[in-house]
């Protein structure tokens, strides 16, 4: 059963994401991920930040279920993921939009039939791909661009394209890894505030990891700090006054996977 | 009331979904296909092949049992007398042979008769040359039976009649043809074991580069929660289609082909037609179209979830 009684327990508290002292290991390394333990509320905007090789990554991926933790529990909108059965994973990713630092865009579709994939996968009736799709790029200011083919589009238009087909088909939880790590500064901003609207909008949980120091200190949300795998610092709920924006570390310029991001 | 139209509602919501997804991965397989085109092509042209040998070699096979079989009927046990022997003793021997249960018909044939039918088949012409019978004491009876596996009963039972000379059967060229049935046979099915085993390969191979170049899609449809299904039935449906196309052009070939080599054969060894005669391309269709469509469709289906189960894991 995905459906364990703790799950259901933190479904009834509405927390969409919890981590219980759990820790990755990958084989003869350093652990990844050590000892990690936070809870997410549903309709939570959190930042995972912390420097090249902290763990933040591997914790999303742990919460994406791509990867399994080496020990401890991970519930995410109440399935729980240490007992999840192969055949309830499409089930469970179906409520989840995820947003990557390289896009991951179909590069020989258009804009629209990128988006469309997401419904398709779903089993959408035919009939409501077009508008929801439609809908979806209408949210990120790309409707008028629906029939352009993705390389046509700037770096900043292609993470809009990836930030519709993660929302069209509306999910619960939000997770973005790097999703600015691409873009310059401007478009970084304006990708932020757009996902910042969906998060106030819809309501969906948002997780976004990032190295960008000067986004999270100006985005004002929860920020969880890792360092060597281990959370170092969570500023708890949305503060808008937490003194710790200003104390985080400069981060050095890397992309999510370690390579030195060029300007 | 209204809680039964809503099941009802939904019940043909989720037909309606599974028979728009099934018609969904059927058109990405034959768009992989597409965009896959060499090694699409090199798999079909493989299976066709191997195919095409399996129609050759299951139509020789046929055709070989259909002559063996008519061989044996048609061949009768000929029996032969000691000088002296009169035509009443052979006619009460033709009598005593016709009451036998595996004897279906036994037919006197004098001397002359028999001159006068080998002197039609082989000598035309120049059959006037002769004077005299040179088949002179070569008065036999034909006896044809029913049942060939009684024959070697028959025969002793013959051999053993005082007043006969000689019983000739037809075992050793029903032997013979048997022979060369099985010998046929038996290379076919390695021939065709080694190309089965190049075609999976082949379309083994097309679909793992299809599933190499889908890398990224494939990710995607992950993350975004396809089933199983969703992601592996085009690659499902392109093996499945690379054996269908694969298994008809042979086929179509042998359509083609069938009655000319018949005729070819026919005109080139026409003194063999009593003993050629080839079965009609509808009798070996019967059996050769679902067999070579089932073959390439298996083909293709194993070929692919072999690869789907070593490089596709969802």
């Amino acid at each position: 059963m995905a459906q364990s009684n703790r799950a259901e327990e933190l479904r009834a508290e509405n927390i969409a994401v919890s981590l219980r002292d759990v820790s990755k290991m990958y084989s003869r390394e350093a652990p990844a991920v050590t000892n990690a333990d936070f809870e997410v509320h549903d309709g939570e905007f959190v930042f995972i930040t912390g420097e090249t090789g902290s763990g933040k990554s591997t914790l999303l991926k742990m919460i994406m279920h791509e990867l399994k933790p080496t020990s401890g529990e991970i519930n995410v909108l109440g399935f729980d993921l240490n007992r999840i059965r192969h055949g309830k994973i499409p089930k469970f990713r179906r409520n989840l939009g995820i947003v990557f630092q390289d896009f991951r865009l179909l590069r020989d579709r258009n804009v629209y039939e990128n988006v469309a994939f997401a419904q398709r996968i779903i089993q959408v009736p035919g009939k409501d791909i077009r508008k929801n799709v439609l809908d979806a790029l209408d949210m990120v200011g790309l409707a008028d661009k629906y029939k352009r083919k993705v390389t046509q589009l700037s770096g900043g238009e292609q993470q809009r394209v990836a930030l519709a087909r993660a929302l069209v088909n509306k999910p619960l939880l939000l997770l973005a890894d790097e999703p600015t790590g691409n873009l310059d500064a401007d478009t970084a901003w304006d990708i932020m505030q757009l996902i910042e609207r969906v998060n106030e909008i819809f309501g969906t949980t948002v997780i976004v990891v990032t190295h960008d120091r000067g986004i999270v200190s100006r985005m004002h949300k929860r920020v969880v700090e890792m360092k060597q795998g281990e959370i170092i610092s969570d500023s708890g709920e949305i503060d808008p006054y937490y003194e710790g924006y200003d104390e985080l570390p400069d981060y050095q310029d890397v992309d999510a996977d370690g390579y030195e991001y060029e300007e | 009331m209204g809680t039964s139209m809503r099941n009802n509602n939904s019940i043909f919501s989720g037909i309606h979904r599974a028979f728009s997804t099934l018609f969904y991965t059927l058109w990405q397989g034959i768009k992989y296909l597409w965009r896959n085109k060499g090694y699409t092509l090199a798999s079909i042209a493989t299976i066709s092949s191997c195919l095409f040998l399996f129609g050759i070699f299951f139509s020789v096979v046929l055709n070989f049992e259909h002559m063996v079989k008519s061989a044996e009927k048609d061949v009768s046990v000929t029996v032969f007398f000691k000088d002296g022997v009169t035509e009443d003793q052979i006619n009460q021997l033709k009598i005593a042979v016709e009451e036998r249960p595996e004897v279906s018909k036994v037919k006197y044939v004098s001397a002359d008769e028999a001159w006068k039918e080998f002197s039609k088949d082989y000598l035309g012409d120049y059959a006037d040359g002769f004077t005299e019978n040179p088949l002179e004491g070569s008065e036999n009876l034909e006896i044809y039976l029913n049942d060939v596996s009684k024959q070697a009963d028959l025969v002793s039972y013959l051999e053993g009649i005082d007043g006969v000379r000689e019983v000739n059967r037809s075992e050793l060229t029903a032997n013979t043809l048997s022979g060369a049935n099985s010998l046929i046979g038996y290379i076919s099915m390695a021939i065709i074991a080694i190309l089965f085993v190049v075609s999976l390969f082949l379309i083994s191979n097309t679909v793992a580069s299809g599933i190499i170049s889908h890398k990224d899609e494939i990710t995607i449809m992950k993350y975004i929660g396809a089933t199983d299904f969703f992601v592996q039935a085009p690659y499902v449906f392109e093996g499945i289609i690379i054996g269908f196309i694969g298994s008809i052009i042979p086929l179509v070939l042998i359509w083609y082909l069938y009655h000319k080599v018949i005729a070819l054969v026919n005109g080139k060894f026409a003194i063999l037609s009593s003993l050629l005669s080839f079965l009609p391309l509808k009798v070996v269709f019967h059996d050769l179209v679902p067999i070579s469509v089932a073959l390439g469709v298996g083909i293709g289906f194993l070929g692919s979830m072999f690869t789907i189960r070593k490089h596709l894991h969802v």
